[in-house]
């Protein structure tokens, strides 16, 4: 019998020389993907249902993780449960690759799961996130899976998680509504920043996690499917393809998603990217030790890494500080980092369709360099 | 191409990892070693066996001394390396009459059958600093046994008699809803949805932080409940593990493990015709009777299941007891909000414009309360 003619299944008889084939698979004298097989399956049947139930949060046993609960165990765990040693995978903790948690993240899935890391949004089959859904649209190939802090929209307006999911079952929601009446009553305006409360397909309350207000139009009829995982509080909830997420509003007090007046990335110049204000006094130089950003970035301008210097867009646009001397750049760095070689590249690029309905700056309504 | 910056991340990682461990290796004292804690820091083991849920003394010295000390982060260790464990088999139930109590008062009664253990402790001593400790490091030989000069009867201990079962004769106490014969849950497999029964909460609280048990007991003692317990016993000693054997269908003893175990009465009565006392139980692994107390007057203020007290709310109790899932939650606001900072600053600001030029819908720059902006992340 030659190599080749092995068969592919291992025989039931060679137990042991299984589990060393296996044992070669990832970080040594763990599973594969490092949850059991029974824990992957029952994560993967919780988001079957979430699946089948839009919005509902399925109750799963979260399982306690080499990182701590609340920085993303449950993300982990729902990565890491459809993660297949083809997949390519991406990890961006508030809309950067290098952040460190990220980086540890991706560093798990790599050494338990053997797959692919990509830093690239169009690259990846699944893409795990802390509050940022990607500037570039992400298509019916790839999964989001969102990290999820607090689960429940209602926490808000009320502590008992009983009391909420009776809310759920019968769709009652009069207590939101009540408490965004009371804050247009108190600021003439909604006050909610993220973790804006959204209804799905119309019948489930969902809490889209901390992402801004800005990321919330792109889970309304999206290609992608979205993952919602909770760890410590061992939810998960989804948003499949082509589903109504509809932000909560009034007609006279309608949603809106953060404006950035004439404000431009100080890097790559976009002006319909989401931004995020950079302290220069905060700048320091170079990365030793492990000083370095908590994003990771060393220190460097806005946490974008330059790799070849300072370039053309940087020089040009860097002593451009806004009006308050405060400089913006763009949250997500991996399409930032396109933008300075290529700053009018469509965030459908890489899609054969043109004008892709993907939140701001895509709609119909906004383009034409309307401001949002 | 690619971003530098990836690769410094995960560099960045490594060396704070580095600095972390050249903490404990710094200066001129000897590195403890794994046995040296597990032998004489049992204390701060047992709590992190406790709250990890994994009885291991060696590797609960191990966590101990990979997280230098931290309670929370060496119980954090164990659960992470006990989830990748296969679970075998559940235990038989086993009577806690069978008990090896090393130690064991009774505050409800002067004299019981048995007699009061004092065992070992410290309950009775004046909490002076000890100097000669100090001197004991660096000295030669075996440390002087201080019992080596007691005259110990070399005869089979007493039975002692649970006093529990003593009131429980005369009819004074109220058993709590049984759970059935249906297999008992497992919080750790499934996850616990409220109303929850009685079973999960008594694992939620055994697994629970020992500093949120004591100040959600203490809670209801100071005035926010209505438990004040008369504990009917404490003890501490080691209980028979027992497993059905596989082959020959008997019950067969595996091993022990050392346990604090703490029963009381609570003089709040279920029934107008005939009056009972509530119950209340608490069970921990290893010495910690601290936390076994403690578990005691949450698990009978749970029963009562009030909603105007912290301590008798289960679900408020349940939902902050637990040591992995506070720890890491409060920790975690270290890590970058600047999304979510940035969306509040929009609003902030915004609200501010049109506060400022003066039409802000209702009651626009009357009202000079701090703008709170709801993100909870």
């Amino acid at each position: 019998m030659t190599e080749t003619d092995r068969p592919e299944t291992t025989p039931t008889d060679a137990v042991d020389s299984a589990l060393e084939s296996l044992s070669d698979d990832g970080l040594e004298g763990y599973n594969y993907a490092y949850l059991d097989e029974h824990t992957k399956r029952e994560v993967r049947r919780s988001i079957l249902k979430a699946i089948a139930v839009p919005g509902h949060q399925v109750p799963y046993a979260s399982r306690p993780m080499p990182l701590a609960r609340g920085w993303g165990t449950g993300g982990i765990q729902a990565s890491l449960s459809i993660l297949g040693p083809e997949d390519t995978f991406k990890v961006i903790d508030q809309g950067a690759d290098e952040s460190v948690n990220a980086a540890n993240i991706r560093r798990l899935a790599t050494e338990t799961a053997g797959v692919e890391t990509t830093t690239d949004t169009t690259d990846a089959d699944v893409i795990q996130t802390r509050h940022r859904i990607p500037e570039e649209v992400v298509t019916d190939d790839q999964i989001l899976v969102l990290q999820v802090p607090i689960t429940d929209a209602l926490r808000t307006v009320d502590s008992s998680d009983a009391a909420n999911r009776r809310r759920h079952a019968h769709k009652n929601y009069g207590k939101m509504w009540v408490h965004l009446y009371e804050n247009v009553v108190e600021w003439g305006e909604i006050n909610i920043a993220a973790r804006y409360p959204t209804m799905v397909a119309g019948r489930y309350l969902m809490d889209p996690s901390p992402i801004p207000r800005w990321d919330v139009p792109k889970l309304d009829d999206a290609d992608a499917l979205f993952v919602f995982a909770a760890g410590r509080e061992a939810r998960i909830y989804a948003v499949p393809p082509h589903t109504a997420v509809e932000p909560l509003a009034f007609e006279d007090r309608s949603f809106q998603v953060e404006r950035f007046p004439d404000q431009a990335c100080d890097v790559c110049g976009s002006t319909d990217t989401y931004l995020t204000e950079v302290d220069d006094a905060s700048e320091s130089a170079g990365s030793t030790g492990s000083r370095g950003g908590i994003d990771g970035s060393g220190g460097s301008r806005g946490g974008i890494d330059d790799d070849g210097g300072s370039d053309a867009a940087e020089t040009e646009t860097g002593s451009d500080a806004g009006d308050d001397g405060r400089r913006y750049v763009c949250n997500d760095t991996s399409f930032c980092h396109k933008r300075r070689s290529n700053p009018d590249l469509p965030r459908d690029h890489h899609l054969d369709r043109d004008d892709v309905d993907w939140g701001p700056g895509t709609t119909a309504a906004d383009r034409g360099g309307e401001s949002t | 191409m690619g971003y530098v910056a990836v690769t410094a991340g995960e560099e960045i990682i490594e060396r704070a990892a580095d600095l972390f461990e050249k903490q404990r290796l710094d200066g001129d004292a000897e590195t403890l070693s794994v046995v040296q804690l597990e032998g004489q820091l049992e204390r701060l083991t047992a709590q992190a066996a406790s709250e990890g849920g994994l009885y291991a003394p060696r590797l609960a010295a191990l966590a101990v001394k990979q997280a230098q000390g931290d309670t929370v982060e060496a119980s954090f260790l164990l659960r992470a390396y006990r989830s990748t464990l296969e679970r075998w088999d559940e235990t038989v139930t086993v009577d806690h009459g069978e008990l090896f109590a090393t130690r064991r008062v009774s505050p409800a009664y002067k004299d019981v059958p048995g007699g009061q253990l004092l065992g070992p402790t410290k309950d009775y001593t004046q909490r002076l600093l000890d100097f000669d400790l100090e001197a004991e490091d660096g000295r030669e030989g075996e440390p002087d046994d201080p019992t080596a000069e007691w005259d110990v009867a070399d005869e089979d201990p007493e039975t002692v008699t649970n006093v529990m079962a003593i009131l429980r004769e005369e009819g004074l106490v109220e058993e709590p809803a049984a759970v059935g014969e249906t297999e008992p849950s497992d919080t750790t497999r499934t996850p616990v949805t409220h109303p929850a029964g009685r079973d999960e909460v008594l694992q939620e609280l055994a697994r629970g932080e020992t500093g949120a048990l004591t100040a959600l007991g203490y809670s209801a003692l100071r005035g926010y409940g209505q438990v004040h317990p008369t504990l009917a016993e404490v003890r501490v000693g080691r209980l028979p593990v027992k497993i059905e054997h596989p082959y020959t269908g008997e019950v067969v003893t595996v091993t022990d493990v050392e346990v604090s175990e703490s029963e009381a009465v609570v003089p709040v009565y279920a029934k107008r015709d005939d009056p009972q006392f509530a119950f209340g139980y608490g069970l921990t692994f290893g010495r910690n009777e601290r936390k076994a107390i403690a578990m005691t007057i949450l698990d009978a203020s749970i029963q009562l299941d009030g909603r105007d007290e912290p301590a008798e709310n289960p679900e408020f109790v349940l939902d902050v007891i637990d040591g992995m899932d506070s720890f890491g939650f409060i920790e975690h606001l270290k890590l970058p909000h600047y999304v979510t900072f940035q969306s509040i600053l929009d609003r902030i600001r915004s609200i501010r414009e049109r506060t400022l030029e003066g039409d802000g819908g209702a009651n626009s720059g009357s009202d000079p309360a701090p703008t709170e902006v709801e993100t909870d992340d």
